[in-house]
């Protein structure tokens, strides 16, 4: 009998604690590894992907996003003009979706029509702000179009260099390293500017980059290396030019941009030439060839609140081919390698009590939102406040196994340059040396396996 | 009394074996189905409409050099007519907006909107030789239809002839060129290497490159479907209407807007039914109908009542908006309603019945 009591005290204990080891903690396999953009995921593979809303909105709101949507397709014309005007008088391209196709990446050509690649521009030393120096008479951008009759500041030529790579086990891959030159500048540039490619990201699930909590992305600085893994992530902080403060830069390639606001108001400003109430100035604003015509702010409040909302509410697209033994496999692996260092797979954003979508969502962007040194062959050399030469943001994976489908012909990295997700990951250096060295060691069937599984995000 | 049970159980097997029969029946047939509706759609709408487009592209183009050559009021208006019936093409092909017209950025290249008059102007007045190369590169509000619809009609079709410039001819010369040379490499890209889009489509989830599964064809057509509906009903149509902004209308000069937006949806039509002009083939509807009659009569009906309700706005659209309300509200109406009915209803139809 004494036996009996014994077996059902410990029998009891046992369920009694693996009752609350299961009350509290939730198994990562009870979440629906799908839903990339937590419960407004949508559910669409095609090239029509990137550009739904969230579900449920109400009819406010879902009015209000139609009617970012319809901005973010308009074409500027040149001022006056009846609707949209105000385009340049320079400018890199004439609407939103001409350089985020489809509401995903573009095409890395700089000056034609179809083009998604810009040039910041510099020289070393930073301004009252903090910020990159800008150039006299060029600004900080460089706009390699104009209206007709007028010069473009600069036009871009850009060649690619073949660099043939090798793996241990004997597969060979051609990487093509970029060199971009300045011809044809409307005025002498000074002989130190820098120069940084950007190439247009998508721009869905921004709403929900937007609300992860600053001390979130903030807790992933390891400054000192303390793990030891050789990934540091460095927080930008960096001037609103709204709010005339100092705030965490989430947005841009080089987090350079603290808000949706400032991101969107700033493609208007410095891409097309398009004056709002948060950048009221011309891009060219004293330059030679600046309008001077006095239509300033070119936007109605209304539209760029639109389009910021827009970019806020664009839902993310779920993860295909979850269940398939290569994707979970090469989940693992990218686990294992330590890509999840900095491509973090699971963030929660905080609280948002307008949108259910927003508020206190499980999401799967791959990103800490933290700057990164690359290594030397992706540096820009250029530095955009705490960001250095070496330095980028990392880039949310979600919707990269889509680019194909919503650009036609995909592009990866800051400039493009990386035409497969394989040269993208042999581009790696840096922070992400260790990773990528592990990457180069695996058998090509493992390698098929970490590609598959990055592209079902 | 054995040659009783024999009997009985030999009807029993027989009438369990017609019924597995009839099961049978249906999905060998949706089987087959499911690989004809893609090589129909892309072979008697898609491909077709493309070359109608193109051709109509060199009668355009062939009008034009006319109208330069001899600048009639009858060549002005067989211009106009050959715009317009371009037009019908292009408007009626945007209800399957995927695949190389939006990866080769076609679409841009012949159907930007607004037009830019500051620059028009400027262009018109400069030195530039206005060539076919200087068009080329020009800015997309500087090329494709709606500049030649405005050098040709002017506004709301009260150009004549003898308006026309010597420097809008050159102009229109070069427009009507790069147009017929968009339209005909859009043709090719669905035809020929490399791109050869019709045998992408037709071999999804096969050997396909594109799409490695016919659902993800099926979606690509679908999705394509929704956009176009969303894009008339809360774009081309609601953007002026709630602006009450007649400015916004595309294309004002020919008044063929409501024409536009109608021929969208007759696209749309031309898809779910795989018919367009003399061909017909197998279509979604034919999916939708064996396996669910009831939405396959929903969607019909709702593409004819939204087809139809355009011809209540008999005011050009940039008029209605001001003075028939009523009857633009009722269009939309229906269009979201059609719209709703494709993504909740037949895109999950596919998503159910087409797997592989």
């Amino acid at each position: 009998m004494k036996k009996l009591y014994i077996i059902s005290s410990i029998s009891l204990l046992v369920a009694f604690f693996t009752m609350c080891n299961k009350a509290s903690m939730v198994d990562e396999s009870a979440y629906d590894e799908r839903l990339s953009g937590g419960s407004s995921t949508v559910f669409d593979a095609t090239s029509k992907a990137f550009g739904h809303a969230f579900d449920g909105l109400n009819n406010r709101d879902a009015q209000v996003h139609e009617l970012g949507d319809g901005a973010f397709g308009q074409t500027f014309v040149a001022a006056p003009a009846l609707i949209n005007s105000g385009l340049g008088p320079v400018f890199n391209n004439v609407s939103c979706i001409s350089c985020h196709h489809n509401d995903g990446k573009g095409t890395p050509t700089a000056g034609f029509v179809n083009s998604s690649l810009l040039f910041r521009l510099s020289i070393p030393g930073t301004d009252v702000n903090g910020g990159p120096l800008a150039i006299p008479n060029f600004g900080g951008q460089l706009q390699d179009v104009a209206i007709f009759g007028k010069q473009a500041e600069v036009n871009m030529s850009i060649s690619y260099t073949d660099i043939p790579f090798t793996y241990t086990s004997g597969e060979t891959v051609t990487l093509r390293k970029p060199t971009y030159t300045v011809t044809n500048s409307y005025l002498p540039l000074p002989a130190n500017y820098l120069i940084s490619p950007r190439l247009a990201p998508p721009v869905f699930g921004l709403g929900l980059l937007q609300n992860i909590p600053e001390q979130t992305i903030l807790s992933f600085v390891d400054k000192n290396d303390a793990n030891n893994d050789g990934i540091t992530g460095k927080a930008n902080f960096v001037y609103n030019a709204h709010t005339h403060k100092t705030e965490l830069g989430r947005f841009g390639l080089k987090a350079s941009a603290p808000t949706l606001q400032i991101q969107v108001a700033g493609a208007y400003n410095q891409d097309m030439g398009i004056t709002s109430y948060v950048f009221p100035k011309e891009s060219s604003f004293g330059q030679s060839q600046s309008d001077n015509i006095n239509d300033d702010p070119e936007l109605a409040d209304s539209i760029l609140d639109a389009t910021i909302f827009y970019t806020k509410t664009l839902a993310v697209p779920a993860r295909r081919n979850v269940t398939s033994p290569y994707v979970i496999q090469g989940k693992q692996l990218f686990m294992q390698m330590n890509c999840s260092g900095c491509h973090k797979p699971n963030l929660q954003t905080g609280v948002d009590l307008n949108f259910a979508a927003l508020n206190n969502q499980r999401i799967q962007p791959f990103t800490d939102l933290l700057l990164h040194d690359m290594g030397n062959d992706l540096a820009d050399g250029r530095p955009d406040y705490l960001a250095t030469g070496n330095e980028w943001r990392t880039a949310p994976l979600w919707g990269i196994g889509l680019f194909a489908k919503t650009n036609g012909t995909p592009f990866y990295l800051h400039d493009g340059r990386a035409r497969t997700i394989e040269e993208a990951i042999l581009w790696h250096g840096g922070e992400a040396q260790k990773s990528k060295g592990k990457y180069t060691q695996l058998s090509k069937a493992d390698r098929t396996k970490l590609i598959s599984f990055l592209q079902s995000l | 009394m054995k040659k009783i049970k024999v009997l009985i159980v030999s009807i029993s097997f027989l009438c369990v074996m017609s019924c597995k029969k009839n099961e049978d029946a249906p999905s060998v047939d949706f089987a087959t189905l499911k690989t004809t509706v893609l090589a129909d759609f892309s072979s008697k709408v898609a491909v077709t409409i493309y070359l109608d487009l193109d051709n109509a592209a060199t009668s355009l183009n062939t009008a034009i050099q006319n109208l330069n050559t001899n600048t009639t009021e009858a060549n002005l208006t067989a211009a106009k007519t050959a715009w317009k019936n371009m037009r019908n093409f292009w408007e009626q092909s945007e209800s399957f907006l995927f695949g190389p017209v939006e990866d080769n950025d076609y679409d841009p290249n012949m159907d930007t909107w607004p037009t830019d008059y500051v620059q028009l102007d400027s262009m018109l007045t400069s030195t530039n030789a206005l060539s076919l190369a200087d068009i080329q590169s020009a800015t997309l509000s500087l090329r494709g239809y709606h500049p030649i619809e405005y050098i040709i009609f002017g506004n709301h079709g009260n150009r004549a002839a003898a308006d026309i410039t010597a420097r809008q001819k050159i102009y229109m010369l070069s427009l009507s060129q790069d147009l017929a040379n968009t339209c005909h490499a859009l043709y090719l890209s669905w035809t020929s290497a490399p791109t050869n889009f019709a045998q992408q489509l037709t071999t999804a989830g096969v050997s396909s490159t594109v799409y490695a599964k016919k659902q993800e064809a099926y979606l690509a057509m679908v999705e394509a479907m929704i956009a176009i509906c969303e894009e008339v009903g809360e774009g081309k149509m609601k953007e002026p209407f709630d602006a009450q902004n007649p400015a916004i209308v595309e294309s004002p000069y020919s008044g063929n807007s409501t024409t536009d937006f109608k021929n969208n949806i007759v696209g749309v039509q031309n898809v779910y039914l795989c018919k367009y002009g003399s061909n017909s083939g197998k279509g979604l509807k034919d999916l939708v109908a064996s396996k669910n009659l009831s939405l396959d009569n929903k969607l019909q009906n709702q593409i004819t009542a939204a087809i139809n309700s355009f011809d209540n706005i008999t005011a050009y659209y940039e008029v209605a908006i001001i003075n028939q309300k009523v009857q633009c509200q009722q269009t939309m109406a229906a269009l979201a309603t059609l719209k709703a009915t494709l993504e909740n209803e037949l895109k999950p139809f596919i998503i159910q019945y087409i797997q592989d």
